[in-house]
């Protein structure tokens, strides 16, 4: 009994494979370093970054991290189904997160062909230099994130997840909530706060 | 979890927490109070993702620091550049 208690004591293990973990606390702090970098830069030129700032569309923004917020939340609904052996509930889960995930794209896209056209780019000036090179770093993020899930999902088909076996599904969620993360930050950090 | 306090709860309440910062800078409300306010928005949306999302509710202390400490670093970092800003 004495042994059972103490077992329940004991903290749990983190979800998914730790070498993933390894990889995005080593991403958590890259872009921990960017945005402290950015609102340093901010502080340094706030005329600039208040002006180019009202510049952003917020509505794009806004939207793309309620797409990102259900995307997590769908990833979720797909390990709880997996939970539940029920594997093509889970499928469809990471297609409807993978499907948040490319309306965010495709939106960013819009987003960026907007600037492009208008001739901003990175040597514009500080503010946009700093908005391009965080939100681009971000993007790249979440084109990895979407090859995970879509490499989960072919496992999935393939029916190598189950029940007793979904670490994997863990690994590539916890990928996928590091890019939500990131981008809950960056969305008021670099479109709203004035 | 609770009927209160679930995924999908959760999904929701990040939903409007995301709303009411959309709304905060359409109406252009500015200043440090707002800032504060934006940061703390910005801190409950990420105790969601870590804890429940990101399942790290009752792991080792050791992995809850590092991503709690990162959270942290970040905002109060955020908050003295604006504070020092003004």
């Amino acid at each position: 009994m004495c042994e059972h208690i103490v077992k329940a004591e004991e903290p749990k293990l983190l979800p998914g494979d730790l070498a993933m973990w390894i990889f995005i606390f080593a991403e958590l702090l890259v872009f921990g370093i960017a945005f402290i970098a950015y609102a340093i830069t901010r502080a340094q030129n706030i005329d600039i970054f208040n002006q180019y700032q009202l510049t952003l569309n917020s509505e794009i923004g806004a939207a793309n991290t309620l797409l990102l917020i259900t995307a997590s939340y769908f990833v979720v609904r797909a390990i709880h189904a997996i939970r539940l052996n029920n594997v093509k509930t889970c499928i469809l889960w990471l297609y409807a997160s993978l499907g948040c995930g490319t309306i965010f794209l495709l939106l960013k896209l819009l987003e960026y062909y907007d600037k492009f056209s208008h001739g901003i780019n990175l040597s514009s000036n500080t503010f946009y230099m700093l908005y391009l090179s965080l939100t681009l770093f971000h993007f790249m993020h979440v084109i990895l994130g979407m090859i995970i899930l879509f490499a989960i999902v072919i496992k999935a088909q393939r029916g190598h997840y189950s029940a007793e076996n979904y670490i994997g599904i863990e690994t590539g969620a916890s990928y996928w909530h590091m890019v939500d993360l990131v981008w809950i930050i960056l969305f008021p950090l670099v479109y709203i706060i004035r | 979890m609770s009927i209160r306090y679930n995924i999908h709860t959760i999904w929701l309440a990040m939903l409007v927490l995301t709303l009411s910062t959309y709304i905060m800078g359409k109406l252009d409300f500015n200043g440090i109070i707002v800032t504060f306010i934006l940061l703390l928005t910005v801190i409950i949306k990420a105790y969601f993702i870590i804890n429940d999302y990101m399942e790290l509710r009752g792991v080792s202390l050791l992995w809850r620091i590092i991503m709690f400490g990162w959270l942290w670093v970040i905002c109060i970092s955020i908050a003295i550049t604006y504070i020092v800003s003004l």
